[in-house]
């Protein structure tokens, strides 16, 4: 059996408002596990706690400490010795805060002293990173100069510069290309046959789907659901979803008559439909123009919507 | 595998990794952040002594033109460690987030405003030479041996006004507010601190007031250096100085520590 990397029990965090007497529970309850050597997902929309949950991780902020509730990672504690666990770590923080002025190898450089690398040791493994991540040909190029794409990159390769056991990614594609989120999915996938523990949060579903070994849903800070990908899927959700297009609610009836059991969902307008039976969603779909519905796989994002009511990219 | 033995970098290399990261991105635009400490003084070199120098005659039985030289270096020295922990720290804070960066590696909050707090003092020693190189190559000051030590005040200075524009910086929640900071002390601090005329003439309740701020001790200390004079008064000053970077540090990294550490 592998080990655990990260343990988490109960973690709780609890922000006060300065100006009322309010205050806001950002992660209440929250419990899991991470093996080693597997990917760890949190999906939730914004504002669910999902950085808030990495943060207590990496220690940037403190967990309330209180009695029954417990974080390790490594088996150490982030409220007492913060510093082994960061030297274990490498973060990927959700906003890229590289040296603007400084080129590429520049900003390594910096980065690679505070793990205390020599110059030799650290010259070598940025070269090695470069590559890695194909930034190679930019090396010598201001930060200004950098896509999105390339910056995102870049703040990965410097999480990894002193071979981290755990990496940490806080939305590592939101906002970027297709195609530069399959090369990072790629990636992420080569660390994780290197034995890195890998921990990310994402609102994409087909990120989680493509990438996560296990994950937790969350929302409003609680978690709601924990599993792997598929089999959240399969316990929770139909096989498959009718998305209409034109068709309102009160038009259905016209349609779904005879075709036996579907559900429809009572969050949108148009409806979607639901079943496991894909003969069944197709009958109907067959009444249909095309361009009226898309018939498709659910996923993830169905089964979020399903358990709060509203979509997960929704802002809060 | 027992993670407990690792040992992360020692507290020097934490706390020189901040400084380097400050150094690093200084020094990228050396010709124009060097550009003000080495134009500066020449522009108050034609102002005041062409200008105003006429009208004066000796300030402490010295030139007035040499008085100001003695005492200029510390302005600069106090200006751009002000700059540096006000603007430059809240730009940090809220656009670049560069601190969310270095707090992913191995450094505490303490780490990193000690290293910041140093890199400033740093920026003070240069700023100071850099000033008095301009004043020496004028012809302006009298060369006393006292005079080698001016960048060691500067960076005395650059060390006890960091923190306190830290503490300042940590309560201010948009850039604009920090005018109030600038203007309102550090720029009375400049004229009030007996680098642009000795304080001892002025009423006694200002003097008293005056004693409080930090740079008035630094410029005790240049003066004697620079006259090879010293009274038994310096020692307060010292004890000042030090006391002063003390107390502000801690207050203002506490301060700090609350506002970034949500």
């Amino acid at each position: 059996m592998r080990m655990n990397v990260i343990s988490v029990k109960k973690a709780v965090k609890t922000y006060r408002n300065e100006n009322s007497a309010a205050s806001i529970r950002a992660v209440d309850n929250v419990s899991f596990d991470v093996e080693e050597a597997s990917c760890f997902g949190f999906l939730g929309p914004n504002g669910a706690g999902k950085s808030t949950m990495m943060k207590m991780i990496y220690c940037r902020i403190e967990r309330d400490l209180l009695l029954n509730s417990d974080i390790s990672i490594f088996g150490l504690d982030p409220a007492k010795t913060p510093l082994k666990i960061k030297y274990l770590s490498g973060v990927v923080p959700q906003e890229d805060n590289l040296d603007e002025e400084l080129s590429v190898v520049q900003n390594l450089q910096i980065y690679s002293k505070f793990f205390g690398l020599t110059k030799k040791d650290a010259s070598g493994r940025i070269d090695e990173l470069l590559d890695f991540m194909e930034l190679t040909e930019k090396k010598k190029s201001p930060i200004r100069n950098l896509s999105g794409g390339m910056r995102r990159r870049l703040v990965i390769a410097r999480a990894l510069i002193h071979n981290p056991r755990l990496l940490i990614l806080d939305e590592p594609t939101t906002g970027l290309d297709p195609q530069v989120r399959h090369t990072i999915w790629q990636k992420l996938r080569d660390l994780k046959e290197k034995g890195i523990t890998i921990l990310l949060s994402t609102h994409y579903m087909d990120e989680a789907f493509q990438i996560c070994d296990n994950i937790i849903i969350m929302d409003k800070g609680k978690k709601i659901l924990e599993g792997t990908p598929k089999n959240l899927l399969k316990d929770n959700m139909e096989k498959y979803v009718l998305e209409l297009i034109k068709v309102k609610r009160n038009e259905l009836h016209q349609f779904i008559g005879d075709t036996g059991k579907v559900r429809v969902d009572d969050l949108r307008e148009p409806p979607n439909l639901f079943s496991d039976n894909f003969d069944t969603l197709r009958i109907i779909a067959d009444k249909l123009e095309d361009g009226e519905y898309y018939l498709r796989r659910s996923n993830l994002e169905d089964l979020f919507m399903k358990l709060t009511g509203r979509s997960l990219n929704e802002l809060q | 595998m027992n993670y407990s033995e690792i040992k992360p970098p020692s507290i020097a290399n934490r706390i020189y990794s901040v400084w380097f990261r400050h150094y690093r991105v200084y020094i990228k635009n050396i010709f124009s952040n060097g550009f003000p400490p080495f134009v500066e003084p020449l522009i108050f070199l034609l102002g005041m002594g062409l200008g105003l120098g006429r009208y004066l005659s000796k300030v402490d039985n010295m030139p007035y033109i040499q008085y100001l030289a003695t005492g200029l270096p510390l302005a600069s020295a106090m200006f751009t460690s002000a700059f540096e922990c006000t603007i430059g720290t809240f730009i940090r804070i809220e656009f670049q987030k560069a601190y969310d960066g270095m707090l992913t590696g191995p450094v505490t909050i303490n780490n990193l405003f000690t290293g910041e707090i140093i890199w400033c003092g740093t920026k003070g020693a240069f700023y100071s030479s850099a000033v008095l190189t301009v004043f020496i190559l004028c012809n302006t000051l009298e060369l006393t041996p006292g005079l080698i030590l001016i960048p060691a005040v500067g960076f005395i200075v650059g060390v006890m006004v960091s923190p306190l524009s830290l503490l300042f910086t940590s309560f201010v929640k948009t850039i604009n507010t920090l005018n109030f900071f600038l203007t309102g002390l550090i720029t009375p601090m400049f004229m009030f601190s007996g680098i642009i005329f000795p304080v001892s003439n002025l009423p006694a309740w200002i003097q008293w007031i005056i004693e409080v701020f930090p740079l008035v001790h630094a410029v005790n200390l240049v003066h004697a250096l620079s006259a090879g004079s010293f009274k038994t008064r310096l020692i307060f000053d010292i004890i000042y100085c030090i006391a002063f970077t003390a107390v502000v540090s801690y207050i203002a990294i506490k301060r700090m520590e609350k506002r970034i550490m949500y």
